[in-house]
């Protein structure tokens, strides 16, 4: 077939005018203005002053950075081992051969289609709610005494376990094609060869789902560093230590929160390009650890 | 013969008791809270305190709905909501379509570093991007509905490309040498033939799109300036905060049912289409 070069041209030039005007441009800004000292982001280019690495010193040494910094390496840590493990509990479960697997694998999924906003007032203002919430309901049947979940010191496990909740049904499904990826003849010979549910699980799932792992962890780990939204619904008027996570202090120096007297963008930028390194890092780490050493089966 | 069939049957479902356990508890448990929001949606806010919320003592209070609906904006909010979900569901097609058919076609100049563009850019975050669009917006004196539907465009454009990209490159290379021979230009046969050719893929990532924009939260809230352009997401979060003075819980929780249900609904009907779709396009082992 004859390649019609202006026919290339005119399909390409939206898509890549698009990429060149909310990617590449914002991005390279975005690092440029963290070596800048910037206070609003409607400050013309001649306002920006040079100043080196201060902003990443001014937010490395500044508390809130910090503690947002702890609450996210918590959700990546104790918020990813429990909802990897979930994920591939289910994945395990809906492809041992039980009925109505389709029910079961659409429902646990549903929680990720809804609007995050709708499910995490569901679970503010009913399950952790202190007067009627199904949680202190429990507690009560059980002859214990009302918890307050949503208080300073339980909040941040509130928000993590929430958070798992609505996020586990997409690893599932990842979990599972994976799974169902495996040729049975493997589980045959295994079971042949008299290995348990277990050393299957262990010696044939695992080892054959590297690469799905090395997606998953990755996935993850973007989502646990640009976490936001959970984090605005368990804190929506005030930013709280308890929840604060990098995204939300970056918002309020950028736009303003509460006892934010000095807008900064700079410092804002700064935040991102930490994030945006960090995901970086853990995308190579991952390449690194688990090298795809492409099995033939 | 029979008999012993259901034998074996009975113990592989015994061995399998505990999946079926655990997976009835969670499924259990996420009806438990849809159902009781749903009743507290229906009841009067003294009821939802008392804890009576599935006992309706005082009957169905649908006017929770009517409240929220109309006092409490969410009508605004939602027909913001749809406006940008289908407009930009739309755009973007407009825009990925025509690229994706030519790069899953030619190879020229640039053509690798385009994918690579699109692939990278689908995993980049928000947070790199906003604070720039915000400038230029300002710069531009951009605002209003046609800056967020502009956004909600360009953003799902890689995800878009990539995903129409792995389905044209199926396609025969027959039909366009048909087209050829009987004198179709090539933008028509693009338009009359081979994009509805891929029309299965183009409704998935239509559905993946309006999912996307109907729950997107973070852009919305940094660009919408008043209530008149906010979407579900960020309206159902003002009603939420104003509720320590309004004290009206049934109303709330009207509004979070009115956001929940469209997406809910569309997925009981498209669900199996929705889950294969999640693991078929961008996610590779």
């Amino acid at each position: 077939m004859k390649k019609n070069k202006s026919l290339i041209f005119w399909f390409m030039l939206p898509t890549v005018l698009s990429l060149l005007i909310i990617y590449v441009y914002p991005v390279i800004r975005t690092v440029a203005m963290s070596f800048f000292k910037v206070e609003s982001l409607t400050a013309s280019l001649s306002k920006w002053e040079f100043n080196g690495i201060d902003n990443y010193i001014k937010i490395f040494g500044s508390n809130s950075f910090r503690v947002s910094m702890q609450n996210m390496l918590l959700i990546w840590i104790v918020g990813g081992l429990l909802t990897l493990a979930l994920a591939m509990l289910f994945a395990v479960i809906l492809t041992s051969g039980i009925r109505g697997k389709k029910f079961f694998r659409a429902a646990i999924y549903m929680p990720n289609i809804i609007s995050a906003v709708a499910l995490a007032t569901m679970w503010v203002q009913y399950i952790f709610n202190f007067d009627y919430g199904l949680l202190n309901n429990v507690v009560e049947l059980l002859g214990g005494e009302k918890v307050k979940w949503l208080g300073t010191d339980m909040k941040f496990w509130a928000m993590t376990i929430s958070y798992v909740f609505g996020s586990v049904g997409y690893y599932m499904l990842i979990y599972i094609s994976g799974i169902e990826g495996i040729p049975a003849d493997l589980y045959e010979a295994a079971t042949l060869d008299g290995a348990s549910k277990a050393t299957q699980f262990s010696k044939v799932t695992l080892p054959l789902m590297k690469g799905i792992l090395k997606t998953s962890i990755t996935f993850w780990s973007i989502n646990a560093a640009t976490f936001f939204l959970w984090s605005k619904m368990f804190a929506p008027i005030e930013t709280e230590e308890s929840t604060i996570v990098p995204v939300i202090y970056l918002y309020d120096i950028v736009f303003g929160g509460k006892g934010i007297t000095q807008r900064d963008a700079g410092a804002g930028a700064a935040v991102g390009v930490v994030l945006t390194l960090i995901i970086i890092v853990i995308y190579g780490v991952m390449n690194l650890m688990l090298k795809d050493t492409d099995l033939e089966y | 013969m029979a008999k012993y069939h259901e034998r074996i049957n009975w113990k592989k479902e015994a061995r399998l008791l505990p999946g079926y356990i655990i997976v009835i508890l969670w499924c259990v448990f996420t009806a438990v809270m849809v159902f009781w929001v749903f009743g507290a949606s229906l009841s009067t806010s003294r009821e939802i305190f008392s804890g009576k919320v599935l006992e309706f003592a005082t009957g169905f209070h649908w006017e929770n709905y009517i409240t929220a609906w109309q006092t409490q904006n969410v009508s605004v909010f939602f027909a913001n909501s749809l406006l940008y979900a289908t407009v930009s569901c739309a755009g973007v097609l407009l825009i990925s379509a025509p690229s994706a058919y030519v790069l899953s076609r030619w190879n020229f100049t640039c053509s690798r570093t385009i994918r690579l563009g699109l692939l990278i850019s689908m995993s980049v975050p928000a947070i790199m991007i906003i604070m720039p669009l915000y400038t230029l917006a300002v710069q531009w004196h951009l605002k209003g509905r046609i800056l967020l539907i502009a956004l909600y465009i360009l953003m799902r454009v890689p995800y878009t490309t990539m995903y129409l990209l792995d389905f044209f490159s199926t396609l025969s290379r027959s039909y366009e040498e048909a087209a050829y021979l009987d004198g179709c230009p090539p933008a028509q046969t693009f338009w009359r033939i081979m994009l509805p050719l891929v029309q299965p893929a183009v409704v998935t990532v239509t559905i993946f799109n309006f999912l996307s924009v109907w729950n997107e939260f973070f852009m919305a809230l940094i660009f919408t300036s008043d209530e008149s352009m906010t979407p579900v997401g960020v309206g159902l979060l003002q009603i939420v905060n104003s509720m320590k003075y309004t004290g009206n819980y049934g109303g709330m929780f009207a509004a979070v049912m009115i956001v929940f249900l469209p997406t809910f609904l569309l997925y009981i009907f498209l669900s199996e289409k929705i889950i294969s779709g999640v693991t078929g396009g961008g996610v590779k082992g």
